[in-house]
């Protein structure tokens, strides 16, 4: 393991870069990300242990990164004072670009991974807007209207965005449907929805799930209809979108406090990583490989998922982890409050 | 953009979810619309044909518990709109319930009407008074609920239904009898005399504790009836405080030895003993909207939080509440570990039994003053009664959420939230 100190600053997001395997973003701010500034740090791994190549100090917390897929050097951050800053390794001094579009606190950006020429941002305004690095405005505007703390473009589709929100539902937006007063909008999935109960008749004791937050979503690297979720209730879910109104198709159950961050192994179809409150990483297969049908057979349980390994490391809350997509497969990267950064391999944590 | 108290609280947010325990400190919140109890109170309930009420018509047992409920409460009369009369057995229980009213001292602009669902129709007459002060039909109303079972014979299902009921599939199981709904619940869930004795011993054990420390003092209302000696044929006027019901001293092995009620019904494991007694008896409760109560000045002592109702199979009607209870719990959004007290109606222990093993609930939080079984079920009155018993109990053990549920006949559970205000 190594490890990497962010110091003075709290951990909010990390991810690897697409185009190098040795280097890594990190987006951080100060006090918690309650008040201060915030940090965004390019990170080299080296056989001297991990250094910063280049930091950016900005006005207000750094809530969320994401590489450009088109410039290596290139990278934005999503801030808690509502723009979204396009920052580049060779120019030091600050962002190359900003656009203040959101009115409260952005959470999360994410960069089109197919046509790589815009990028998109969700904030507690409850929108989404997509951006082109191109043009100085905002191109359009998605409305949710709930805190939107995540939001994904579809790494299958260039057209296709999603996002969870405090209103515990997934949001799909299909930008390739006419323009109309559903805002693209072509499903919304109650993360809480009952699962489908199996058997004709209704069991009282079947669990139970109120609505509650929802923090983080990630897309299937290899299933494209397949999306996981996660949140306050600790839950992780997966859902087939084929199939919107059939409930999760599997829960993975085991985090003791709120899940802050998943996302999709880019080397197996069923594993993936979630980073949480309870100051743990955790490693998690979804069943989809175990033999269970899918998609869900009408009135078929969802599929207990299993967790693979747990990585406790870390001594606050756990905000960011990110699987890096080169070489062996299990690398990975997390961030937490704690002020470090950590890269380990996933397979030392998982059992025999 | 928000400041350090918004963004701490959302991150506050994460940590502490909405979870059951969360819907349970939303259900003790104090909001102006609540509908809120601010009288609860019930006569002794004693035994049919042999108890101080034997002789008290069921029109004099409403009378004298309105009256009771008129005084005590404090309540302007002209200001309760209508009266619900939960009863099953009454003939002309609707000219019952209005005359009742007016007889008890409530002006002529008092309305009545009657509920009736068997043995839920106390807790249904609470449900009717609620929804129309909920709704704004009217501000104030009493919920009652009265059964004089030596006085109003039970004779079960009507004699002369269609054929189309007779020989349908799940309407037909209405012809059979409670008794042998008790045994198809203990044959087709295995459940064993052993246990339905327990339950039942463990009744009479909870009642006898209880009476002997008086927890019920402040449930029951000294009832003044005439009383007929049945040797003598001498009428004398008694003074009753106590319910009669509880055998001190039971004992699952005493009751062991009882015989089977119904040897014709396999398993045949219902006796005289684990199952519900014919009783008399009545209980009443006042409800408003909590904005009214504080403008009359009423004591507010509780809180009705909602109610439900679900169907199933006829013949084994006795495990309505296997369903109810989590019905009503997951339309409050709470979990089971949430409510204090459970007060379940003891039809018979074979029911008991399995409502409590199957919810997987705390027996200690399960009918914690004895249950049907060693206090009595008069029918119409036990939906009523169970909720004043909650509230009491609520208080003495300073807790807060009861949950109230009873099987029904002809195949259906009912079940109730109530929150203590003590």
């Amino acid at each position: 393991m190594m490890e990497f100190r962010t110091q003075g600053m709290n951990g909010y997001a990390v991810k690897y870069s697409p185009f190098f395997d040795s280097k890594i973003a990190v987006g951080a701010a100060a006090n918690f990300g309650l008040v201060g500034n915030g940090r965004v740090y390019v990170l080299n791994l080296t056989p001297r242990g991990i250094l910063a190549q280049q930091t950016w100090d900005t006005q207000d917390a750094v809530y969320d990164i994401a590489w450009s897929e088109k410039n290596e050097n290139q990278m934005i951050a999503a801030t808690g004072d509502g723009s979204v800053k396009l920052f580049d390794v060779s120019v030091p001094a600050g962002p190359v670009q900003q656009w203040h579009e959101h009115n409260r606190e952005v959470y999360a950006v994410t960069w089109n991974l197919q046509t790589k020429d815009t990028f998109a941002s969700s904030s507690w305004d409850g929108t989404i807007r997509v951006y082109s690095p191109e043009r100085p405005q905002a191109i359009l505007t998605l409305p949710t209207h709930s805190c939107t703390y995540s939001t994904q473009y579809s790494p299958h589709s260039p057209a296709v965005i999603s996002s969870v929100t405090s209103d515990s539902h997934l949001r799909i937006f299909d930008l390739r449907t006419p323009a109309s007063a559903s805002n693209h909008l072509v499903h919304l999935i109650p993360i809480h929805g009952q699962p489908p109960t199996q058997g004709p008749s209704y069991n009282p004791l079947r669990p139970r799930h109120p609505p509650s937050e929802a923090l983080t979503h990630d897309w299937n690297k290899y299933r494209d209809t397949v999306v996981a979720t996660a949140g306050v209730d600790q839950i992780i879910r997966t859902f087939d979108i084929r199939n919107p109104r059939s409930g999760p198709v599997a829960l993975l159950e085991g985090h003791k406090y709120a899940v802050r961050r998943i996302t999709w192994s880019p080397h197996l179809s069923d594993t993936l990583l979630s980073a949480s409150y309870d100051m743990t990483c955790r490693v998690w297969s979804d069943g989809s490989t175990m033999g269970h049908p899918t998609p869900q057979a009408p009135g078929q349980l969802p599929v207990p998922g299993r967790q693979l390994g747990e990585m406790g490391g870390h001594t606050e809350f756990v905000t960011g982890v990110d699987w890096c997509l080169f070489g062996a497969e299990g690398w990975c990267a997390s961030t937490a409050w704690d002020e470090r950064l950590l890269v380990w391999d996933v397979r030392a944590t998982m059992g025999p | 953009m928000a400041g350090v108290k918004e963004r701490l609280s959302s991150v506050l947010g994460h940590l502490n979810p909405t979870t059951p325990s969360n819907s349970r400190a939303a259900l003790l919140q104090k909001n102006p619309d609540d509908i809120v109890i601010t009288f609860a109170a019930r006569t002794p309930l004693t035994k049919a044909k042999k108890g101080g009420l034997k002789d008290t018509r069921i029109d004099e047992l409403v009378i004298s518990l309105l009256t009771e409920v008129r005084q005590r409460s404090k309540i302007d009369p002209s200001v309760v709109e209508d009266v619900c009369l939960g009863n099953v057995l009454a003939d002309g229980s609707a000219y019952i319930a209005r005359s009742s009213v007016l007889a008890a001292g409530f002006p002529v602009t008092t309305a009545a009407s009657v509920a009736n669902r068997f043995c839920s129709s106390g807790l249904l007459a609470i449900q009717q008074i609620a929804n129309q002060i909920a709704t704004g039909c009217i501000d104030v109303g009493i919920a009652i609920g009265a059964e004089s079972m030596s006085t109003c014979p039970d004779n079960g299902a009507p004699v002369g239904l269609s054929t189309k009921i007779t020989e349908h599939e799940f309407a037909g199981q209405n012809l059979q009898p409670m008794g042998q709904t008790s045994e198809n619940v203990a044959g087709d869930f295995s459940i064993t005399r052993e246990k339905m004795d327990k339950f039942a011993a463990e009744s009479y054990q909870k009642a006898e504790i209880s009476q002997k420390a008086g927890w019920s003092s402040d449930e029951i209302l000294p009832t003044t009836v005439l009383w007929k000696d049945p040797k003598t044929g001498e009428v004398t006027t008694k003074i009753l405080t106590q319910d009669d019901g509880p055998r001190h001293g039971t004992t699952a092995e005493s009751l062991s030895k009882i015989r089977a009620a119904f040897p014709q019904w396999p398993p045949s494991q219902t006796t005289g003993g684990n199952a519900s007694q014919l009783t008399d008896g009545a209980a009443a409760i006042l409800l408003m909207k909590r904005s009214k109560a504080e403008e009359l000045g009423q004591p507010i002592i509780g809180k009705y939080a909602g109610s439900t109702v679900v169907g199933l199979e006829p013949r084994i009607m006795g495990i309505g509440p296997y369903y109810a209870i989590p019905k009503i719990l997951e339309k409050k959004g709470l979990a089971i570990a949430d409510v204090d007290v459970f007060e379940i109606n003891e039809a018979f222990a074979s029911m008991g039994v399995f409502c409590v093993e199957r919810l997987g609930l705390d027996r200690d939080k399960v009918n914690p003053r004895g249950g049907a079984i060693a206090l009595g079920h008069p029918l119409g009155c036990t939906g009523a009664r169970q909720v004043v018993t909650a509230l009491s109990e609520l208080r003495r053990r300073d807790q807060r959420i009861a949950v109230t549920s009873m099987c029904v006949g002809t195949g259906m559970g009912m079940a109730g939230v109530f929150v203590s205000e003590h």
